[in-house]
C-alpha cells in the first residue's frame, strides 16, 4: 500500500487535520493508501519510506518524492488541483 | 430538577475519558454527522484520553524519582514535572463545557467580520483548546465560569486582531499568500514588543546569521527521541544515578517524548470531522469576501530560524530552571519553546540573533508562570480525573503559551488593584503592537529588497 505523509511542527494538529481530510477524499475515490501525520522535525526519516509528501510549509529543501501543497487542503483554495494530482500519483 | 442534576453528576463522575466521548457523540449527531462516524469519533476521543493517561503516568513514574534524587543530592527542588502541551490539551478537553467554545469562537469571528473589525477568518478550530485552557485556568483561579467565557472571548478578539496585522509579515516569512496565524501563541508578541524595540536599537544585534546550515547540523537535537534521551541522561547524572539507571531513564524519557504526539493526534482524529464541518460552514458563509485564512502556527515551521532558536534555548531553559530562585518546574515534555519562537520570528522579521536574545531575556517569565500555575493545573488534573497523579506529584507546562496574558487575565478576576493596573499596561502594549505591526509593512519591504539585491550582487 502506498504511503502519503503530512508533516507539521508537532505531528499532532495541523498535519492530522490534513491527513484526516486527505484520507477521507481517498476513501471516497476508492483509492487505497495510508495517510499519516508526522513530525516535521523527523521528516528526513519518513521521506525514504513514503510515496508522496504533503507539505504545510515552503521549505528550502527539495525532497526526492513528489511534494504537494497542504495549505490548499486547509484553505480550500486550489484543493481540487492538489487532489487530482494526488490521485494521479497514487493510481 | 434533582434527578437531572443527579444524572449529570453521575455522568461527570465517570471521568473525562467517558463523558467527553459522550458529549462528542451527542454534538456529532446534533450537527448531522452519521451515527457511525459520530460513534467512532467519540470512541477515538476516549482512546485519546486513556492513551494520554498511560503516557503521562509512564513519564511521571520515570521522572519523579529522578527529581527526588536531584533534591536530595543538590537541594534544587524541581518537583513540578513539565508535562507539555499535549497533557494540557488533555486537561482542557476534559472540561465538561469545552465544546461550547466552538460556537463562541464562530460567533466572535462572525461578529467581527460583519462589523468589519477583522479581515481574518479563523478556520483552525482545533485550537479552541487554547481558549478552553485559558477558561479552565480562570476558573481554577477565580471559580467563575462566566468570567472564564468573557476572558476566552477577549482572547479570541486579540487573536484575530493580531492575525490581521501579522498577515503581511507572515506572508513574507512563509511565502504563502492570503494566510495568517490565528493561533493564540502570537499574543506573546505583545509582551516581546518593548524588548524587541530595545534590541533593535543595538546595531550589534542586527547581524545576519545563516540559519539553514545550523539547522542542517543541529536539527537532529530537536527530534523528540533525541531530545528526550539527552534530558534523561542529564537528569540521571544530576540525580546521582548509576550508569545503567541513567541509561534506562534516558530511554524512558525518549519514549515518553516520542509517544506523546503519537497519542495526542488521536484527539485531532476524533475532532477533525467536527472542526472540518465548522470551518466549511464558516468559509461558505463568507465566501464572497476576500479574507485572510487564519491557520495554526506550523505554516511557519519552514523557517529554519525557528528551529535553530528553539534548540539554542533548550540548554538555556535547563540552566535557568536550576539557577532561578523560586522556580520548581523541571522542563521536560514542553521544553521546545515554540510559544516563544513563533511570535519572536514574526516580531523580529526572522532576525535569528535577536530571536535568541529575546528568548534569553524572557525564558524566566515562562518558568515562573509555569511554577505559578502548577497548583491550579494539578488541581484541575485531580478534579477532572483526566490525568492520574499520586499525592505530592505536580504537573505544569514549562513553555505555556502566552503566559503573560493568561496569568494577568486569570488573576485580574481576584479583584486586586495591582491586577487591574497590569491588565491596563498589557492593553496599552496590545494597542502599541497593533499599530507598530500595521505600520511596519513598508519598512520591511524595503529592507528585504536591499537584502535581496545584496544577495544577487
Amino acid at each position: 500500500m502506498k504511503r502519503v505523509i503530512v508533516a507539521c511542527g508537532s505531528g499532532v494538529a495541523t498535519s492530522q487535520t490534513v491527513a484526516s481530510k486527505v484520507q477521507k477524499i481517498l476513501n471516497q475515490n476508492r483509492i487505497k493508501a495510508n495517510v499519516e501525520a508526522v513530525d516535521i522535525k523527523s521528516l528526513d526519516q519518513y521521506i525514504p519510506q513514503s510515496d508522496v509528501y504533503i507539505a504545510i510549509t515552503k521549505g528550502s529543501k527539495d525532497y526526492n518524492i513528489p511534494t504537494l501543497n497542504g495549505i490548499a487542503f486547509l484553505t480550500g483554495m486550489g484543493m481540487e488541483e492538489e487532489t487530482n494530482q494526488l490521485i494521479s500519483l497514487l493510481t | 430538577m434533582d434527578v437531572l442534576q443527579n444524572v449529570f453528576q453521575y455522568i461527570l463522575d465517570l471521568g473525562a475519558s467517558v463523558f467527553v466521548p459522550l458529549i462528542m457523540i451527542i454534538v456529532g449527531i446534533a450537527v448531522r454527522m452519521k451515527w457511525k462516524e459520530a460513534f467512532s469519533a467519540g470512541i477515538i476521543l476516549g482512546v485519546a484520553f486513556a492513551g494520554m493517561g498511560v503516557v503521562i503516568g509512564f513519564m511521571l513514574d520515570a521522572l519523579t524519582p529522578a527529581g527526588q534524587g536531584l533534591v536530595e543530592r543538590t537541594g534544587i527542588e524541581l518537583n513540578i514535572v513539565d508535562a507539555g502541551w499535549t497533557s494540557l490539551a488533555t486537561l482542557a478537553w476534559a472540561w465538561p463545557l469545552a465544546f461550547l467554545m466552538f460556537p463562541l469562537q464562530m460567533g466572535v469571528n462572525a461578529i467581527l467580520l460583519v462589523m468589519n473589525k477583522t479581515e481574518t477568518l479563523n478556520v483552525d478550530l482545533w485550537n479552541v483548546w487554547g481558549k478552553i485552557l485559558t477558561a479552565v485556568l480562570v476558573i481554577g483561579v477565580t471559580n467563575s465560569v462566566a468570567l472564564a467565557f468573557v476572558i476566552a472571548a477577549i482572547q479570541m478578539v486579540a487573536e484575530l486582531l493580531i492575525a490581521d496585522v501579522n498577515q503581511k509579515h507572515i506572508e513574507k516569512v512563509t511565502g504563502i499568500p492570503g494566510v495568517t496565524v490565528s493561533h493564540g501563541m502570537m499574543i506573546f508578541g505583545v509582551f516581546l514588543l518593548p524588548f524587541n524595540w530595545l534590541l533593535s536599537k543595538v546595531p550589534l544585534f542586527d547581524r545576519h546569521i545563516d540559519a539553514n546550515t545550523l539547522k542542517e547540523k543541529f536539527g537532529v537535537f530537536a527530534e523528540n527521541h533525541v531530545m528526550g534521551f539527552i534530558i534523561g541522561v542529564l537528569l540521571g547524572i544530576a540525580a546521582g544515578y548509576t550508569v545503567p539507571e541513567t541509561l534506562t531513564l534516558a530511554i524512558q524519557a525518549a519514549a515518553a517524548l516520542t509517544l506523546f504526539p503519537m497519542v495526542a493526534k488521536l484527539f485531532m482524529q476524533a475532532l477533525s470531522p467536527l472542526s472540518d464541518a465548522i470551518s466549511e460552514f464558516m468559509k461558505s458563509r463568507f465566501k464572497h469576501r476576500k479574507l485572510n485564512i487564519g491557520l495554526d502556527w506550523p505554516i511557519l515551521a519552514g523557517s529554519n530560524e525557528l528551529w535553530v532558536a528553539v534548540i539554542v534555548w533548550v540548554p538555556i531553559t535547563l540552566l535557568y530552571a536550576i539557577i532561578l530562585p523560586g522556580n520548581n518546574v523541571l522542563p521536560f515534555a514542553g521544553i521546545i519553546n515554540i510559544s516563544m519562537a513563533a511570535p519572536a520570528l514574526i516580531i523580529t522579521g526572522g532576525n535569528l540573533l535577536r530571536m535568541i536574545i529575546l528568548g534569553i531575556i524572557t525564558t524566566p517569565v515562562f518558568l515562573y508562570i509555569a511554577t505559578g500555575f502548577a497548583p491550579t493545573i494539578t488541581q484541575l488534573a485531580q478534579d477532572t480525573e483526566a490525568i492520574a497523579l499520586d499525592s505530592g506529584q505536580m504537573i505544569s507546562w514549562s513553555t505555556i503559551e502566552y503566559p503573560v496574558f493568561r496569568y494577568l487575565f486569570a488573576h485580574v478576576g481576584e479583584g486586586h488593584l495591582l491586577g487591574f493596573l497590569f491588565v491596563g499596561i498589557w492593553a496599552a502594549l496590545f494597542v502599541l503592537y497593533f499599530k507598530t505591526m500595521k505600520a511596519r509593512k513598508v519598512e520591511d519591504d524595503t529592507a528585504e529588497e536591499t537584502e535581496y539585491k545584496e544577495n544577487v550582487m
